[in-house]
């Protein structure tokens, strides 16, 4: 059984599946970053990208063209962030519930609306055709080289976009003055204030662009990963990305490697679950991710602890 | 006075954020309904009206399936509330739901008891089980400094998981089309209070009560003051010695015994056997509640009641219109912006702070002048 397993492992394919699988929660995660730079929880990520992935859908449907369609699901991510926005940080709704507020749009919300727009109901299977789907790209030159071409080669425009995004995002948080003045009102809004920085300015900045990457990747999993919206699709990986953020320390890069850890864990979660004689496990196989995730969690939480022990510090709760 | 105004300041003000969120279910329902006003009419007095033939009753049936449907909701209502209270966004009530269902239904058929007793020893069992449970997510935040929040969202997917492998490879009846328990014995049932198929079980008796004790609980035991005072000032509790990972800890596991009963008194009380095959979804509504009910636990029955008179709404309102249910999710995220959001109205609460003062100046002021004369 384990030889079978290590075969299927060590194959280009695998790490392809791991790229593929990594890149909608690559983007939540960095949903989750920007946020949290700012000092805002963004708990509805998971709606966020319910909703965006139907909106992407549809507008993809209506207009016969998969760049409306991402374009869209953005636009209604960045309302959706705006709205959290409103309510939390004008009428003063704690974040928290206004993010499970948009995570029970998200649920339920998302099947009333398929239904309101297009009579459906649960999934838009009927509504799939190959122009609105995102396309995938061969990439000159590498595609030619032996294995490497294999993996890195022939994704969705979007989930290179995922990566090239990782650098963007650390540019732009400490090579920008914008990027400077989100995380002085996420480090000490007290400060940022006293300097001139308008402290809600930079949430609603921060709270849009985190709905804009979660657009992108409820985009990804309605018009790509999995072909079309449907009630679960989402699976969780809304909340995992924000795992994936506390675990890659709230950083850009180190957000990358712990959601490719989760795409890991899921890639692995396909190939065991395909093997002989684990067929009655395939429960037990289901719930590797988010065991990694409370693992990772509890990890980096243990260092988190050790180094404020080594500088002789009270661990900050 | 200023309380009684303020007081009442309170009830307008969380009435208008219900009716605010009614209406804008109401503006969806004309955007996606052919029969906006037969959808409207189910929905609003629908659960206790009924029509037969031009004539309007009350129906007492549909009635008593309200206040069934209240049973898990106000154990999961009273769960976040207490988890709530200690400034713990613990979100696992949903998952504990489901486990104290499951645990509460292997009990109730593989172990041989007297009537009576049996009941008893499935839900209390079920309770610390799901009790237990919550120690994963407390101790880690309280020992490491994990997010409470991420890893009960975690925890949720892991438990479901773990509960449909068991089900299915290990406890299922496979002598039945769908993957299900075998039957519960009788004697694990809980019984009826009203004839009928309401399943309006003694258990609603047990959540009142409960809703009692945990109030009780919450605002005349120091345990219950502790675990308030930790979420009003967590820092305040720390240097006046109170011992606040222990209160977190002990806020999570009565959150986990509260939901893990009232999994099991649902599941014991509704079914014949186990068939819950996802996450319910009580837990989420037990988070509406709590909000609704300000984490006071003795205001949790109202609020549960009137989510499930809403729910038992949008059921009707599906039955007999085009509206699909789902709508609840819509009227409730609604409800919770508005219901939640402290600056809501705060215009209007302003002016009645100004007016009040002015008011009190002006008769402090005429008492002073009277008795300078």
């Amino acid at each position: 059984m384990f030889e079978q397993l290590i075969q299927s492992i060590f194959q280009a394919d695998f790490l392809f599946i791991i790229i593929r699988i990594t890149a909608p929660i690559l983007f939540a995660a960095l949903a989750a970053v920007i946020s949290e730079k700012a000092g805002v929880a963004n708990i509805g990520l998971e709606g966020m990208m319910m909703i965006t992935a139907l909106f992407g859908f549809l507008f993809a449907y209506w207009t016969q063209s998969w760049i409306i369609g991402v374009l869209g699901a953005m636009f209604v991510g960045i309302l959706l962030g705006l709205m959290m926005g409103f309510f939390s940080f004008k009428l003063k709704t704690d974040i928290i519930l206004s993010g499970i507020a948009v995570n029970m749009l998200g649920a339920g919300g998302t099947i009333f609306l398929l239904n309101m727009f297009t009579g459906l109901r649960g999934n838009t299977g009927a509504l799939v055709s190959p122009n609105i789907l995102i396309p995938t790209i061969d990439i000159p030159l590498i595609d030619k080289i032996p294995i490497l071409g294999e993996i890195l080669s022939g994704h969705a425009i979007l989930t290179y976009l995922a990566f090239i995004f990782v650098f963007l995002m650390r540019i732009f948080l400490y090579r920008t003055p914008l990027g400077l003045k989100i995380r002085a009102v996420g480090e000490n809004p007290n400060a940022a204030s006293s300097v001139g920085v308008s402290v809600i300015k930079m949430k609603y900045i921060a709270i849009a662009m985190s709905g804009a990457l979660a657009g992108l990747g409820g985009a990804f999993m309605s018009m790509y990963y999995s072909q079309g919206w449907n009630q679960g699709m989402v699976a969780g990986r809304g909340f995992i990305a924000l795992a994936a953020q506390a675990m890659g320390r709230g950083e850009p890069v180190g957000a990358m490697f712990s959601s490719l850890l989760f795409g890991l864990a899921q890639a692995m979660k396909t190939k065991v679950s395909g093997l002989r004689g684990m067929a009655s496990y395939n429960y037990l196989i289901e719930m590797i991710p988010y065991v990694v995730t409370i693992v990772g969690l509890v990890f980096y939480a243990m260092s988190i602890k050790r180094k404020a022990r080594k500088h002789q510090l009270r661990p900050i709760k | 006075m200023r309380d009684k105004r303020m007081v009442l300041f309170g009830f307008v003000r969380g009435a208008a954020a219900i009716a605010l969120a009614l209406a804008v279910g109401a503006i969806f329902i004309f955007l996606s309904s052919d029969e906006p006003f037969t959808a409207l009419r189910y929905l609003l007095i629908g659960p206790f009206v009924s029509y037969h033939g031009g004539v309007t009753a009350f129906n007492t049936q549909n009635f008593y399936q309200v206040l069934a449907a209240m049973i898990p909701t106000i154990f999961t209502g009273l769960a976040v509330c207490v988890m709530f209270s200690a400034n713990q966004f613990n979100l696992a009530a949903e998952s504990c739901v489901l486990v104290g269902g499951f645990v509460g239904s292997l009990i109730g058929i593989y172990v041989n008891m007297t009537t009576g007793w049996h009941a008893v020893v499935c839900v209390l069992v079920a309770s610390v089980v799901c009790g237990l449970i919550m120690l994963i997510p407390s101790v880690l935040k309280v020992k490491l400094g994990a997010s409470e929040m991420v890893t009960s969202l975690m925890l949720n997917f892991v438990l479901l998981y773990i509960v449909l492998h068991f089900l299915n490879y290990h406890f299922a009846d496979r002598s039945k089309g769908a993957t299900m328990t075998f039957p519960f014995l009788e004697s694990a049932k809980i019984p009826s209070i009203v004839p009928g198929n309401s399943k309006l079980t003694w258990g609603f008796v047990i959540a009142i009560i409960v809703s009692l004790l945990v109030w009780i609980f919450m605002y005349r035991t120091r345990w219950g003051y502790a675990i308030r005072m930790i979420g009003i000032n967590e820092s305040f509790s720390l240097y006046s010695g109170m011992n606040v990972g222990g209160t977190i800890i002990l806020s999570s596991v009565i959150g986990g015994l509260l939901s893990g009963m009232g999994g099991s008194l649902e599941v014991l009380g509704r079914y014949n056997t186990f068939v819950w095959r996802e996450l319910p979804g009580y837990g989420w509504t037990g988070v509406t509640i709590a909000i609704l009910a300000k984490n006071n636990p003795g205001a949790v029955p109202l609020a549960a009641f009137f989510l499930a008179y809403l729910n038992k709404g949008c059921q009707l309102m599906s039955t007999h219109s085009d509206v699909p249910s789902e709508m609840i999710d819509i009227i409730q995220a609604a409800i919770f912006l508005f219901f939640a959001a402290e600056q809501f109205l705060s215009g209007f609460r302003q002016k009645l702070v100004v007016k009040t003062t002015r008011e009190e100046l002006m008769r402090t002021e005429s008492l002073t002048a009277t008795e300078g004369e």
